[in-house]
């Protein structure tokens, strides 16, 4: 790397400016002939306000150092109100830097007045020495995708015709009549995209809506009397797309993207252990590897979001495996285990992940990896296995795991207590379809429901997603498929609807956060982690405060 | 493939740079021929041009004839601050049909030729500023102007000269004025002051209710102007809508009032400074007095003659300090900003009290004397004339002692310390904003500065606070009678403009809802602060759709960062167009390392 720290090192610093106050005042500045390092680069914006964490985390992944934000004095916003929630908004962003290890001293607010020249070169003078002081950070070159020609991406997508099975297609359209994105937008249509591709239509694949709209929940592939491997045709159509130069626009603005890249590309000195609390036994060497995955990434994404606390998770699945005796490792060097990036069509990034993770995972000496995340407990399973024959260390998903503890007698049935709420169990697709688990979570409901568990309309293979998949596209679709599928919760009669996966919990939340298009009632269900609801009846952690919307109590 | 059809038909189109020297101001510090050297050759760019200063007439014409001759569609330029002479290039351009929202502009005057002294490291980063420009252009969207309905009515609040000023000017040019004024008289605070500068004397806004003055022609003007309606004891309690169609509440003594304006006037005024506030000058004492009650002891005076007498106990006062800024030019008890009349007023009263009491002694403490108005000097110099004592240098404290006054001072010509004893004393209190005047601006999102008054947008011009939204008189400022009624005439004629016209074109740069993202959450409603998004059912979709309300909008972009799925977005500052500009401006880096 030529770059280095100290004194030669010379940061990249982005200042978005509010046109009203940081603009006119870096103006002046110059008008007064007051000097500033060049190292500051000036982009104009309306407001603080509109300033996204996603173009933020857009300019570290291109070589930004540091990025300041300057607008309005408090409570002098021009637009009444940006500049507080900026303030919130880059303090959140500050806890994301601090887990990915970037360090949140790479980003800064200054709220200045138009007239206040001085303030505006003393702040951001201020800023370049301490960037400057931070160093660079030591980011792996992105890998240069050779552009496609029309013929090649012709040939590629026979390819994949052929390897997802496609090619016996008989068009029965089996597929459209239970996808669940087609049931509430008549112009989507799975059969007729891997019929576009089998015509070699292939033109469009760049701006292709289509194949990002699909969520990859696999209710096709189960019902496919033909085998056809829907998802994995789509997955490898989304990876043709990318090197068409097509960017899938994500949901909250790429940011999740983004902070998995910069796991793929950097070895930051990450934070993500500050979950464990001192009563909890965890090592670094050991025979059971906790693979914890984004939890903690999400609860500082998410920062608004109510009552979101993903950490209780990772928390959870230690203290049960604590109590059957099991000391996990957990790693501060864990990584992202690529899915998103995978379905995403960023193969490259993906592998870096994943050869992280594999080697990291081998390191501690683990035969066996516990995971709580289904997409997590899918990738390594699936995806990791197919590219490294053999791992070396043996995966498990927690339902299977805990059910094993009990009927291996280390934990007892008799230490949970009965739930005193009625719940329904959701499968995630990545758990349920994609990884065939859907007894084990079903057994241990059995062992704590006190009578009180109960089943939704649609389960198992036919159970309904929660919408969105590898934050890609989030629509009205999406949400109508939410809210059914908490009503379909609540006509079961369920106070509660458990789950694993904890971008089902996210996404279930954010669907019924703000408005909603049908009565509240109706929806008013509790949405609960799985795990967390076991280390609760364990006593291991504490029921919530409030109790979630819908308890009967 | 997340941008509509018309994004992507619009893409790809070469962008034509042009980098301006500045006479020299730009050129002697960026090395321009380096940057133009090094653009030529990239297939985006259509051209790469240098002039000496785009905004001068040769420029100008230089930019039209590159426009019919090349054939361009988007432009890119290097230049000053796009806030100023920028409007003179972008224009000269879109007089020859060039799309406005197709022109980026950025500055590399004010933030690399000024502001670096090495030339080569500010040649560096201009030409990377460029390069985001070039890269942003290529990104923008052509869009057309929003046509804007003005309706034909004001509304202005506050009854004082500036609010009466406007409110006749705007009524004599055929529009109806609602007139909100929250005492139960028009006039304000100059409608109770003995006299005015400079003709010492009544005349200049000829208001008074002092005897010699019986016609108060002003505020009879507004009663009887039947395009006219004064409120009185009312206060405006809500204003929503938009630019050209506000809808204002008021609640008057008859109950609440409801109407529609197309333009809006902020005549709120100021109040004095509260002296309690600076312990040290004992205004707690019946001796110690502000301007403004010195003022009613004058109208009694000359209503009673022999009247000016000692609040305490009626005795004539034989010698009067006047204290100059209070609350003025004090950071920690009061306020940083000079007040500006002051020095005018105390001398005025000075001399006032010198025609009446010839044998008083009266001093003046001040700081620095200032009346930077016309006139102003004569008025010193015959004050001084007769007999008034100016002193040099701010008091120290007023001092009780055995029942009288002292004012401790030191006079700094000489370097002597002082202690007068004083049976009056009168503080000459500063201007602040008047009570009440935060909830106008925040109700009308109007700025404060950091003194507290209403911010101008330019203020180094005078112009709109809002869309169709005008601050004048003393709600923008302290200023005298005279200015302030220069402020409300340029009010008034602003908004006639506006409002003779009917409609006005206004920028597009407001909130776009792509409603294939859309999902009703509804997060972009809660976080707009001007009411401009609405969710509307959409029966089709079975869940609510965002919709924006374009002359309500200010583009601010909270809705666009709040929307989890990216579907509401701000025209012109995409972000797809803002990352582009971003990477362009790093990408350089990437390549040098």
């Amino acid at each position: 790397m030529a770059e280095e720290k100290g004194a030669d090192f010379e940061p990249n610093i982005i200042a978005f400016t509010c046109t009203w106050c940081g603009y006119p005042s870096a103006n002046l500045a110059g008008v007064n002939k007051i000097e500033y390092p060049p190292n500051v680069k000036i982009i104009r914006v309306m407001c603080s306000g509109s300033v996204e964490p996603g173009v933020i985390m857009d300019a570290f992944e291109h070589g930004a150092h540091g990025v300041i934000v300057i607008g309005c004095l408090m409570d002098n916003c021009h637009y009444v109100s940006g500049n507080v929630k900026t303030q919130e908004r880059i303090d959140a962003l500050k806890e994301l830097f601090d887990i990915l290890g970037l360090d949140s001293k790479r980003l800064r607010t200054e709220w200045i007045n138009a007239s206040e020249r001085t303030k505006f070169a003393e702040s951001v003078n201020e800023f370049v020495e301490e960037v400057r002081a931070l160093g660079p950070i030591p980011m792996k070159k992105k890998a240069k995708l050779k552009p496609r020609t029309q013929d090649e991406t012709k040939e590629e997508v026979k390819q994949i015709i052929e390897d997802t099975g496609a090619f016996d297609c008989v068009e029965c359209g089996k597929c459209t009549t239970v996808c669940p994105i087609a049931s509430f937008d008549p112009d989507f249509a799975p059969r007729t995209i891997v019929l576009r591709a089998m015509e070699g239509i292939v033109e469009d694949i760049a701006t292709d809506r289509d194949i990002w709209t699909c969520i990859a929940c696999e209710q096709c592939n189960v019902m496919c009397p033909y085998k056809v491997d829907y998802s994995g045709f789509i997955r490898g159509m989304r990876e043709e797309a990318v090197r068409h130069g097509s960017a899938p626009l994500c949901s909250q603005g790429g940011v999740i993207h983004s902070t998995q890249r910069i796991m793929a590309n950097t070895d930051l000195k990450q934070q993500r252990l500050d979950w464990v609390k001192e009563d909890m036994e965890v090592t670094d060497k050991g025979e059971v590897f906790y693979f914890v995955g984004c939890l903690p990434h999400y609860d500082a994404i998410f920062k608004d979001m109510e009552e979101l606390k993903l950490r209780d998770i990772a928390e959870s699945a230690v203290r049960i495996m604590n109590k059957a005796g099991v000391v996990p490792v957990v790693s501060n060097e864990e990584k992202c285990c690529g899915h998103d990036l995978m379905w995403t069509g960023n193969e490259s990034d993906f592998e870096k992940l994943m050869d992280h993770n594999v080697e990291l995972i081998k390191k501690s000496g683990a035969k066996k990896v516990v995971f709580t995340c289904p997409e997590c407990y899918r990738t390594f399973n699936m995806d990791y296995q197919d590219l490294i024959d053999d791992l070396g260390f043996e995966m498990v998903h927690i339902a299977d795991y805990v059910k094993d503890l009990i009927d291996s007698g280390k934990l007892k049935a008799e230490d949970f207590a009965s739930a005193q709420y009625k719940f329904t169990y959701h499968d995630s697709c990545r758990l349920g379809r994609h990884s065939g688990i859907y007894d084990s979570p079903r057994a241990l409901a059995e062992v704590f429901s006190g009578g009180n568990y109960l089943e939704m309309e649609r389960t198992r293979d036919k159970a309904v997603c929660c919408g969105v998949s590898a934050w890609t596209n989030c629509n009205a679709q999406t949400k109508r498929m939410q809210i059914d599928r908490l009503m379909e919760a609540k006509k079961a009669g369920a106070d509660r609807m458990l789950m694993f996966c904890p971008k089902c919990q996210i996404h279930f939340k954010c669907a019924v956060q703000n408005e909603i298009p049908v009565d509240r009632s109706e929806v008013d269900v509790g949405i609960e982690d799985f795990t967390v609801a076991m280390a609760r009846l364990l006593a291991l952690m504490e029921e919530p405060k409030e109790e979630p919307i819908g308890d009967s109590e | 493939m997340e941008e509509s059809r018309h994004d992507i038909d619009t893409k790809k189109k070469q962008v034509a740079v042009y980098l301006c020297g500045c006479k020299g101001a730009i050129s002697d510090h960026v090395d321009l021929e380096s940057i133009a050297k090094e653009l030529k050759g990239d297939p985006d760019i259509l051209t790469v041009s240098i002039h000496e200063a785009l905004c001068s007439r040769e420029g100008q014409d230089f930019l039209k004839e590159e426009y019919s001759a090349k054939g361009i569609e988007r432009v890119a330029v290097a230049a000053c601050s796009p806030n100023i002479q920028g409007l003179i290039v972008s224009r000269s351009l879109e007089e020859q049909g060039l799309n406005r929202y197709l022109f980026e502009q950025v500055n590399i005057r004010e933030q690399c030729a000024w502001s670096h002294a090495d030339k080569s490291e500010a040649t560096e980063k201009a030409k990377r500023l460029t390069k985001g420009a070039i890269a942003r252009a290529k990104e923008l969207v052509p869009l057309e102007d929003i046509v804007v309905p003005i309706l034909p009515s004001t509304l202005v609040i506050g009854g004082g000269v500036t609010g009466m000023q406007a409110a006749l000017d705007i009524a004599s040019q055929g529009f109806k004025v609602h007139l909100v004024e929250r005492s139960d008289e028009l006039g304000g605070r100059a409608y109770k002051l003995s006299m005015t500068f400079p003709t010492h004397n009544c005349g200049i806004c000829c208001m008074q209710y002092c005897k010699e003055c019986v016609f108060t022609p002003k505020i009879e003007d507004v009663r009887q102007n039947e395009n006219i309606e004064v409120m009185l004891e009312s206060e405006v309690v809500d204003i929503t809508g938009g630019f050209g169609n506000r809808q204002v509440k008021v609640t008057t003594p008859d109950g609440e009032k409801e109407f529609d304006v197309g333009t809006i006037i902020v005549a709120t005024g100021s109040k004095t400074f509260n002296p309690s506030r600076i312990p040290e000058l004992r205004y707690e004492n019946p001796d110690v007095i502000t301007a403004v009650e010195l003022e009613q002891l004058i109208v009694e005076h000359r209503e009673k003659k022999g009247w000016l007498k000692r609040p305490s106990d009626g005795k004539v006062p034989k010698t009067i300090n006047f204290i100059q800024c209070v609350g003025s030019r004090d950071k920690v008890k009061g306020n940083l900003h000079c007040s500006l009349v002051c020095c005018t007023y105390a001398i005025g009263q000075a001399r006032e009290i010198k025609k009446i009491l010839p044998d008083a002694e009266v001093y003046i403490h001040y700081i620095d004397l200032r009346g930077p108005y016309r006139g102003f000097e004569e008025f010193y110099d015959q004050a001084k004339e007769e007999g008034v004592q100016f002193v040099r240098g701010r008091v120290s404290e007023v001092v009780e002692d055995r029942g009288k006054l002292f004012v401790r001072a030191v006079d700094t010509d000489s370097g002597t310390l002082l202690n007068i004893p004083s049976d009056i004393v009168v503080l000459a209190v500063g201007q602040e904003p008047a009570d009440g005047s935060d909830k106008i601006s925040k109700m009308l999102h109007i700025q404060t500065d950091i003194d507290q008054f209403m911010k101008d947008i330019n203020p180094m011009f005078p112009s709109e606070f809002r869309r169709g939204v005008y601050v004048a008189g003393t709600a923008q400022g302290p200023k005298g009678i005279r200015y302030s009624i220069e402020d409300a005439k340029a009010a008034a004629a602003s908004a006639v403009e506006l409002m003779k016209k009917g409609e006005t074109p206004f920028p597009r740069i407001v909130a776009y809802v792509d409603e294939e993202r859309c999902r009703g959450c509804g997060r972009c409603e809660e976080a707009c602060e001007y009411g401009a998004i609405r969710l509307e059912e959409d029966p089709e979709k079975m869940v609510k759709i965002s919709r924006v309300d374009e002359i309500v909008c200010e583009g601010c972009g909270a809705c666009a960062t709040v929307c989890c799925n990216k579907a509401i977005t701000i025209n012109n500052f995409k972000r797809e167009q803002v990352e582009a500009q971003i990477r362009a401006i790093l990408e350089e880096v990437d390549a040098d390392g």
